[in-house]
């Protein structure tokens, strides 16, 4: 084989072309040893990238002329009454400014980032616009396709630079499917990380590499069957879309400026990678990928009017702990002024996918997650009961109605417009001993707008933001990706009352101590000492419940803050007071002494549970939380009133 | 690219209006942006785009899916250039930069120039296939060739594109 029929081969296996094996096998052979076709083949990927960013200028709207022609043409209409206006005509006026920015066949173009800059002057743009227009773009949307191009660095010494495109199709409210192309030039031979992940309302299915570093991967694939509509187990990513699960808290966006993206008014935001995982799901799917640290900062490109995310960039944290994190995973030094990874729209639009593009192939021992779809006039059969219904539901649609299998005596109804989603599950007979749900004992209690009580949890990896509501013959289990104050107020518009927990649930044992649910005032009434809330918490974080600790005749109390909002990655921050004048005897081989600020005897830290102990005044402080190192344990627990201070107080 | 839903096509093939609408509203963009690189020209490209939808919508019901939809509406937007072409006697060479939307113009015009150094014959399936993701087959229903000659004509385009724009890979 030679060159000139080598570069034939590449540039049509490139375009996507069939090759028969002989060729791939001689053209293979033959790039092993010819630098110069090698080289042709990276030039080619290169053209096409500059090709495809480059290429596109703005498109103009001309529907409404090449409409105005058709009508008067004189062919035939026929059967017209047949037709029903699809949903994206009843959208478009209330489109109109996305429709205007990405209808007219998309915003292919250049995504060279420049143009004039504003930082904290001009029209000023205030988180809350961001979150709320994300917020309102999310309903309206009915479809979208976009690709996207990713480079990411750093995978491994040998691979210093990936290069990866992602396409991306949606249509509401649950057909999504995600393809990630690797086009790395691996020096060894390595399973490229080749992902799919598809979802196609009651079926979903991902498949991709096992994680096992730049080698030869078996491939995996896994599926499941009668969906739950929104299942969290089986998710749809749609902060691809729209980082409607990122983007939620303007407290946590950081707006750092205005732009021109892909010759788009756009506006760059900030949050750090803990908190933007959700932008980055082929992680989770399949293949080997670069590690990130919490913190690292994650800057995103929006435009301005669709709020779709056009380009994604994780920029490394600065500091002594960052550092020694990137030695552990062998990295070379990463200065915070240059992206470590980026993500860039190639091209988004709003049409239609094509239906083929949802097909999900057949994959033996798929999970049966036991949905079974009922018309909503034969619920009441089925079941044994109506569903309640909400007066409202931030405008979302009745989407599907479906009996769980295992749990027959129970119905999830699932709401749904665009992105948004709420379902809403009930049951009679339940005859467990907590809250009915994926919301747990500790979870935060809440005066719903109207009164009636319900119990919250906070988004998180696994699930939305949920509740949970006790009422008289009936509990109910909310989860939805709107925002908190949405989620409250379409809870109070049941016409249900919330009850308080039952003691059954609130009043357990655990180790020969009785462990009571109370409020902060039971608490302080029952306790033989001052409690003391932390002055400083993570941003966001707030008081979520409070227990009694009974063991003979010792009284303490452990209190449980929770974000409010989302929990990227902290978890539950668990502070237990009880009286001691010594700490518990040595727990582990990897404790160290920690000074915790102004105390006669040190304190301890126990890395493998993030827990800081330490003795204050004849109280023992126990204080702990998944996701936080030391440094953040410290600053809460010198937040916390010495017991002397409070006394006086 | 992506044929339409057939039920929207069916509907547009039996003169459903709305349905039509569908179509531009999908693709007017691909339609145009094909017909720009071909005339190198902004207001041409909208008189293309124009009036291919209007020839697409006369010929519909004659469509029998012998080809792609896409394929078949990206042909009929090269007849239609080629006659806006041959009426006005031009054949617009020049590089037109693109006012205000890029933010490296630079860029765009270098771009602009490596296309205008090869031949039609060669920026035609480079523009179908790179950048409208078109198979070699689809290209060659859209130009009337033979398979054999996109894949020819797609590597001399590569070559010549790669040198104009002096994109020089070491041969490692």
């Amino acid at each position: 084989m030679n060159h000139e029929q080598a570069e034939r081969l590449l540039s049509a296996r490139l375009d996507g072309e069939r090759l028969s094996s002989r060729a791939v096998a001689a053209l293979d052979r033959h790039l092993e040893t010819c630098a110069e076709c090698r080289a042709f083949e990276r030039g080619a990927y290169r053209l096409r990238e500059s090709a495809r960013i480059e290429l596109a200028p703005a498109v103009p709207d001309l529907v409404e002329p090449i409409m105005a022609a058709v009508r008067t043409e004189p062919r035939q209409v026929t059967r017209l009454r047949d037709f029903r206006p699809r949903r994206t005509r009843r959208l478009m006026p209330r489109l109109a400014p996305v429709a205007a920015a990405l209808l007219v066949g998309a915003i292919a173009g250049s995504l060279v980032v420049g143009g004039p800059w504003q930082r904290d002057g001009g029209s000023a743009l205030a988180a809350s616009d961001v979150t709320e227009g994300i917020a309102a773009a999310a309903v309206h949307l009915d479809a979208y396709q976009a690709t996207f191009a990713i480079r990411e660095t750093h995978l491994s010494p040998e691979v210093p630079v990936r290069d990866l495109t992602m396409s991306v199709w949606f249509e509401e409210p649950e057909r999504f499917r995600l393809d990630v192309t690797d086009h790395t030039d691996y020096p060894t031979p390595a399973t490229p990380t080749d992902l799919r992940l598809v979802v196609d309302d009651s079926t979903w299915y991902a498949s991709g590499p096992a994680p096992c570093g730049t080698a030869r991967c078996p491939l995996r694939e896994s599926a499941v069957r009668n969906r739950l509509p929104f299942s969290t187990a089986a998710p749809l990513p749609a902060d691809l879309i729209l980082p409607v699960s990122t983007l939620t808290d303007p407290d946590r966006v950081t707006v750092l400026g205005r732009g021109t993206v892909l010759g788009r008014s756009a506006v760059r935001v900030e949050v750090p990678f803990e908190r933007a995982r959700p932008l980055f799901p082929f992680l989770q799917i399949g293949g080997s990928w670069r590690p990130f640290f919490p913190s690292d900062r994650v800057r995103i490109w929006l435009d301005e009017r669709s709020w779709f995310p056009l380009r994604w960039e994780v920029f490394p944290a600065s500091g002594t702990e960052r550092d020694q994190w990137a030695l552990r995973f062998g990295l070379p030094e990463e200065p915070a002024t240059r992206p470590v990874f980026s993500v860039t729209a190639l091209d988004v639009g709003l049409r239609d996918p094509d239906p083929q593009v949802f097909e999900i192939p057949a994959v033996a021992g798929a999970t049966d997650q036991g949905a079974r779809p009922v018309p909503l006039a034969q619920v009441e059969r089925e079941a044994g009961f109506v569903p309640v219904a909400p007066a409202s539901v931030a405008g979302l649609d009745l989407y599907r109605v479906v009996l769980p299998r295992e749990d027959p005596g129970s119905t999830v109804v699932a709401y749904a417009d665009g992105l948004a989603f709420l379902t809403l599950g009930e049951t009679r007979t339940w005859m467990g001993d907590a809250p009915f749900g994926p919301v747990g004992v500790q979870a935060e209690e809440i005066t719903l707008p109207g009164g009636g009580i319900a119990y919250y949890e906070p988004a998180s990896n696994e699930h939305g933001r949920r509740l949970s509501i006790h009422g008289a013959g009936t509990e109910l289990s909310i989860e939805s990706n709107l925002s908190r104050d949405e989620l409250l107020a379409a809870a109070a518009s049941l016409p249900v009352e919330g009850l308080p927990m039952p003691d059954a649930w609130r009043v357990r044992g655990s180790g020969g101590a009785v462990v009571e649910r109370v409020t902060l005032a039971q608490a302080r009434d029952a306790a033989s000492f001052p409690i003391v809330l932390p002055l400083s918490l993570p941003q966001g974080f707030g008081l979520a419940s409070v227990e009694l600790v009974a063991a003979g005749n010792d009284v303490g109390v452990t209190l449980y803050f929770r974000d409010r909002d989302a929990d990227a990655g902290i978890g539950t921050i668990r502070l237990h007071l009880e009286p001691a004048n010594s700490l518990p005897a040595a727990s582990s081989a990897d404790q160290s002494t920690v000074d915790v600020g102004g105390l006669p005897l040190p304190g301890r830290f126990t890395p493998e549970r993030s827990q800081l102990e330490w003795i204050d005044t004849g109280i023992y402080r126990s204080l702990d939380a998944p996701g936080l190192s030391l440094e953040p344990l410290l600053a809460v627990a010198r937040s916390i009133p010495s017991g002397a201070e409070a006394s006086v107080a | 690219m992506n044929d339409p839903d057939p039920r929207t096509l069916e509907r547009a093939r039996r003169g459903d209006a709305g349905a039509f609408e569908d179509l531009v509203r999908a693709y007017q963009g691909d339609v145009w942006r094909f017909a720009y690189h071909f005339t190198r020209d902004r207001a041409l490209a909208d008189d293309v785009t124009q009036e291919a939808f209007l020839r697409a919508y006369r010929f519909l019901k004659g469509f029998r899916g012998d080809s792609r939809f896409t394929s078949w509406l990206f042909r009929i937007a090269r007849n239609c250039a080629m006659d806006q072409i041959r009426a006005r006697n031009v054949y617009v060479e020049r590089v037109t930069p693109i006012s205000g939307t890029v933010a490296d113009p630079q860029a765009r015009v270098e771009l602009q120039e490596a296309l205008g150094a090869v031949s039609a014959e060669h920026r035609e399936p480079f523009l179908l296939v790179e950048v409208f993701g078109l198979s070699y087959q689809e290209a060659a229903d859209v130009l009337g060739v033979r398979v054999g000659t996109i894949k020819s004509r797609m590597h001399r385009a590569r070559k010549a594109m790669m040198e104009a724009l002096e994109i020089e890979e070491d041969a490692r």
